[in-house]
């Protein structure tokens, strides 16, 4: 604030300086034509009395006549501010008379009345009563300049302590009336827009109405739509994870009843019944999660052992505490699961490798590195554009050398990747599938990562 | 065991009422709350209750016979899978709650949890005097001697001990444990009762007379 202050003042002292300087000079001047006025009667008429007294030619005189004593220069010792010349011009230039400081040569050749400037003097003529004569009054350019700088000096001096206090009490009075921007800043951190009815309270100030008003509009439309995504959810649940459990149900029934060539069928259905079960459960915690993501940290182990999978031996390695949305990970994981289990796996690893990393790891066929390659170039892209063939699969070779010949990204995915791939974009990070001597290795980071860019997050 | 089943889709209901039936637990099955008036709620061993139901919310009705002392063993069954939802069921009065989809199996587990705490141990173990009761496997010790009952002696007894120190009177046990045989025949009771006092000591049963029967665990 202080230098602010300072520049503040040296520009209204360099404004006022502005205004004030051509002022400064005017006075000056008028001092000098003053000067000039009122010295040039005694000091010619001094000169045309000594003239007239003495049969002696006028020659050029010196005379050391003090400042002061003359009329208009009272009191104190002379400081040459303003010197003096009596010339005569006519027929020839000649100095009759001039005071301590004042030039051996006349300022000027020709009679010259009013202000004019010679190098280093600022020079007023008057003429004298005398024909050809005039009297000059000048002051040199240094004495001017030191004048003015003594002005400006004053002016600064004077301008900055007021520019200091003048800048703290603005910023006083900006920060005392931000003061309710702060405070309704403060509110709407603890504001819930999705309880319905919040209020921010009243307004501190009138202009802060409007604000209000539409923060409080725009909480009641969210915390609405928050609610009838609610319900409509609870709705969809009940509407599909009721007949799920009738299917399971009689599918239990019918084994039990059927007879034993039935049963392999029958069992295969069932199967196929849980599988979808756990595709749905996943989806509903996925939709229900789409108003945003609530991070919290996650014991792993807990939340995989409420992961219905059956067939498959999970275990969980440490370190295995994560900070993630709970409901996201666990469609993530359950979709995951899954897929190792239908595709022939019977032990999977999870652990958390490094914070905001969670890693599956199985032990089944895996897939080949061309295939990898494809699978990760399909989740660079989950949306790609569509474009020709060949175009595709350059661009594939080139990020994926070993993709090989690869079909275009586009529809490489299974539901269980894209599932893991949106749950790791709403974190802000995204799968990686890694090479590995055995098995699949799903990697979800499920935070932003230095340096990385995403240009999709649903 | 004989629990009541209230539960409004009929794919799930009859399929829950038919496994279930096939591991020995009769259900009574009910599409909605108006049909439960008219049933003697305390003749059950375990309420499943349908949490949304066509009627109203079968969490609510759990929490009015609650606030009137009923404390059969209740378990809610729910699409409803939020904690704040799971919270809800257990604190409304539920002792367990399941979410839907769940596999019949698991329902079945739960709720012979659910009785062997009701019977008061851990282990699925009640002892009366000589005789041990294992509720969850159905089977009985005298004098650490396995005893091989009838089904429907087990019936008798396995709802004597889930009432133990309770007057189970004798409409009840019959409709326990008899169903739709309890009008045919009068004496069917008594004789299952003869059996059982038979082949595990006539100590082990008492007769409340013109009240019911009494089983006193130690």
């Amino acid at each position: 604030m202080w230098v602010w202050a300072l520049i503040w003042g040296l520009v209204l002292s360099g404004v006022a300086w502005v205004s004030v300087s051509g002022e400064v000079n005017e006075l000056l001047d008028d001092s000098l034509l003053s000067a000039a006025q009122g010295l040039w009667r005694p000091v010619s008429e001094s000169v045309a009395a000594a003239e007239s007294s003495s049969l002696a030619p006028v020659v050029q005189t010196r005379a050391a006549t003090p400042l002061a004593g003359l009329p208009g220069f009272p009191g104190d010792p002379p400081s040459y501010r303003i010197v003096w010349q009596l010339v005569q011009h006519v027929p020839h230039t000649q100095l009759l008379q001039a005071s301590p400081g004042a030039p051996s040569e006349a300022f000027f050749a020709t009679a010259t009345a009013g202000l004019s400037d010679l190098p280093g003097w600022r020079v007023a003529g008057v003429a004298t009563a005398r024909a050809g004569e005039v009297f000059y009054a000048a002051q040199s350019q240094a004495e001017r300049a030191e004048a003015s700088t003594e002005t400006l000096l004053a002016l600064g001096l004077a301008m900055l302590p007021m520019a200091l206090l003048g800048v703290w009490w603005l910023r006083r009075q900006v920060v005392e009336e931000l003061q309710p921007l702060q405070r309704l800043s403060q509110r709407l951190d603890q504001f819930d827009p999705t309880i319905g009815g919040a209020w921010l309270g009243p307004p501190e100030r009138a202009e802060l109405q409007p604000v209000h008003h539409a923060i409080e509009a725009l909480a009641h439309r969210l915390a609405q739509r928050m609610a009838h995504e609610r319900a409509f959810s609870a709705h969809a649940a009940h509407a599909l994870r009721t007949p799920l459990a009738g299917i399971d149900a009689q599918l239990a029934v019918a084994l039990q009843q059927a007879p034993a060539e039935l049963r392999p069928r029958l069992q295969q259905v069932r199967g196929a019944g849980q599988r979808l079960q756990r595709v749905l459960v996943a989806l509903l915690g996925l939709f229900r999660s789409g108003a945003g993501v609530h991070l919290a940290p996650l014991e792993l182990a807990e939340l995989v052992r409420r992961l219905p999978v059956d067939g498959l031996q999970v275990q969980v390695r440490e370190p295995s505490r994560l900070v993630a949305d709970a409901d996201l990970v666990s469609a993530a994981l359950l979709n995951l699961l899954d897929n190792a289990l239908r595709h022939g796996a019977k032990q999977v690893w999870i652990s958390v490798p490094r914070p905001a990393l969670l890693r599956v790891e199985d032990d089944g066929p895996g897939v080949d590195a061309a295939r990898l390659a494809q699978l990760n170039l399909a989740l660079r892209d989950p949306q790609p554009q569509p474009q020709p063939l060949a175009q595709a699969q350059a661009q594939a070779q080139a990020q994926f050398p070993d993709a090989g010949a690869a079909a275009p990204p586009g529809r490489l995915l299974g539901l269980g990747l894209t599932l893991a791939a949106f749950v790791a974009r709403a974190h802000g990070g995204r799968v990686n599938l890694q090479a590995a001597a055995r098995g699949f290795v799903v990697e979800l980071e499920l935070a932003p990562q230095r340096g990385q860019h995403f240009q999709d997050i649903a | 065991m004989r629990v009541l089943l209230i539960e409004d889709d009929p794919t799930l209901g009859e399929g829950l009422r038919d496994y279930l039936g096939s591991v020995d637990v009769a259900v009574h099955w009910c599409q909605d709350l108006a049909l439960t008036r008219v049933l003697d709620l305390d003749s059950f061993d375990a309420w499943l209750i349908d949490w949304q139901l066509p009627d109203g919310s079968g969490l609510d009705w759990l929490r009015q016979l609650r606030s009137q002392g009923k404390d059969t063993p209740a378990l809610i069954l729910s699409a409803r899978d939020l904690l704040e939802d799971r919270v809800r069921g257990l604190d409304g009065g539920a002792d367990d709650y399941l979410v839907k989809p769940f596999a019949p199996e698991e329902l079945a587990a739960r709720l012979r949890a659910l009785l062997r705490r009701r019977a008061g141990s851990a282990q699925g173990r009640v002892k009366v005097g000589p005789v041990q009761v294992d509720v969850a496997a159905r089977a009985v010790w005298l004098d650490g001697e396995k005893v091989a009952l009838t089904a429907r002696e087990w019936s008798v007894l396995e709802a004597l001990v889930l009432r133990a120190g309770r007057i189970v009177r004798k409409s009840e046990l019959e409709a326990m444990v008899l169903g739709q045989e309890a009008e045919v025949s009068s004496n069917a009771l008594e004789v299952h009762v003869s059996g059982l006092r038979r082949k595990l000591g006539h100590a082990l049963i008492e007769t409340v007379r013109g009240l019911g029967y009494r089983l006193e665990t130690d």
